[in-house]
């Protein structure tokens, strides 16, 4: 499957950069196309400004310099992504791509006459998120999961009507061991291939 | 009263609605109104910073420690910005991320537990423009209040009470339902928070 990573941690020996290299030899393996983005890497900014906002209507084309990720977004057929979760949800840099990138044209369309938007990513099969939480699994829960839901519900819909999403999370790293943490990975690389089945 | 805009542009129906609220309240309060765009306040959490997160010196910059400063006095946090993709704009959810640290949001217990730091906090009021109808924000969770209400919430102590003012299907609302959210919410935000008897 044409596969497009998407990280986002600003610390290079992060514990969640072992998870993204994890994620990518998983796929290489399983003969998948990788294509991944390094947001911190790349210095990407996730401010979608009061000028770009005003063209929320207009095609990509007048956004030349998210040309990259637009193209990315429309030859994927699954979407991973790597992150912390903090405060309940994705990395401000993560959730800006997503507010920038997600655009008219792209994301979804507004037919001429119609009052609601229509996905346009049905190219994108399945969503996978792997994702590590400092804080214990019933805390998350309590809280709605803010995170999980935006991947699983919020950004799905504009994905493909049979879309998959898979939720590959690591709770409790605060108090996470060495070894916990390797099982941890060794589990990442088996559920990303089954989810990409 | 620490009170933060998260729309980017200075003249967007968010903004109205947080001068409105502002302006009322700066009548019976002491108001520090943070409008993150104006600031040029950068979303992302540096590597900097995420390596001083796990120190007793989270706080690196100047825009941060003010913030951080105005946060622990604050007796009530109102937030005012329109939710894309069920959640925070970047930039309010990384105003979170790099003020809401430790010795601030939280500390450390003896044992080494996390322990809320905001006991200061009676109130979090969030106000928020919506491109999707009612039904359809509670199908996908309302991320961004869930964050606010019940995330951020924690650092209080549970302690704080919370209020929400949603203006949904935005794109569809006639001027008349806008005018109607500033004036409403302008007006159930101060009865909350309490005027001065004159």
């Amino acid at each position: 499957m044409k596969t497009l990573v998407v990280y986002a941690h600003p610390v290079d020996d992060s514990f969640n950069s072992a998870v993204r290299d994890t994620v990518v030899r998983t796929l290489i393996e399983g003969n998948h196309d990788v294509r991944l983005r390094d947001l911190y890497a790349e210095n990407f900014d996730p401010f979608l400004s009061a000028s770009e906002r005003a063209l929320h209507h207009t095609p990509p084309s007048t956004r030349p310099e998210l040309g990259r990720d637009v193209e990315d977004l429309r030859w994927c057929e699954a979407l991973v992504f790597v992150y912390p979760t903090w405060w309940s949800g994705l990395p401000a840099m993560l959730k800006g791509w997503i507010d920038r990138t997600w655009m008219n044209e792209v994301a979804w369309v507004l037919p001429a006459g119609a009052n609601t938007i229509r996905p346009r990513l049905t190219n994108i099969r399945r969503l996978v998120a792997v994702t590590t939480h400092g804080s214990s699994k019933i805390v998350n829960a309590l809280q709605g999961e803010p995170g999980k839901r935006t991947i699983t519900r919020s950004i799905r819909v504009m994905c493909n009507r049979w879309c998959r999403a898979r939720w590959i999370a690591l709770y409790g790293l605060d108090k996470s061991t060495a070894e916990s943490r390797a099982k941890h990975l060794h589990r990442v690389g088996q559920r990303v291939a089954r989810a990409l089945r | 009263m620490l009170a933060v805009l998260g729309h980017p542009s200075a003249d967007s129906f968010c903004a109205a609605v947080f001068n409105s609220v502002v302006r009322e309240l700066e009548k019976s309060h002491e108001v520090t109104a943070v409008r993150l765009a104006e600031e040029n306040f950068r979303p992302t959490m540096s590597a900097v910073e995420r390596r001083a997160y796990e120190t007793s010196t989270p706080l690196v910059e100047d825009a941060t420690r003010r913030h951080a400063d105005a946060l622990r006095t604050a007796e009530a946090l109102v937030f005012v910005y329109p939710t894309w993709w069920s959640g925070l704009p970047a930039q309010l959810k990384g105003w979170l991320e790099r003020v809401f640290v430790v010795g601030v949001a939280f500390r450390f217990n003896n044992r080494g537990k996390i322990r809320p730091n905001l006991q200061n906090v009676r109130h979090i009021i969030g106000v928020s423009t919506y491109g999707s109808p009612w039904r359809y924000v509670k199908l996908v969770n309302d991320n961004g209040r869930r964050t606010l209400t019940r995330a951020i919430r924690t650092s209080t102590g549970m302690r704080a009470r919370t209020m929400w003012c949603g203006l949904y299907a935005l794109d569809t609302c006639t001027l008349e339902q806008r005018q109607n959210f500033i004036a409403e919410t302008t007006e159930k935000i101060s009865r909350r928070l309490g005027r001065k008897s004159s």
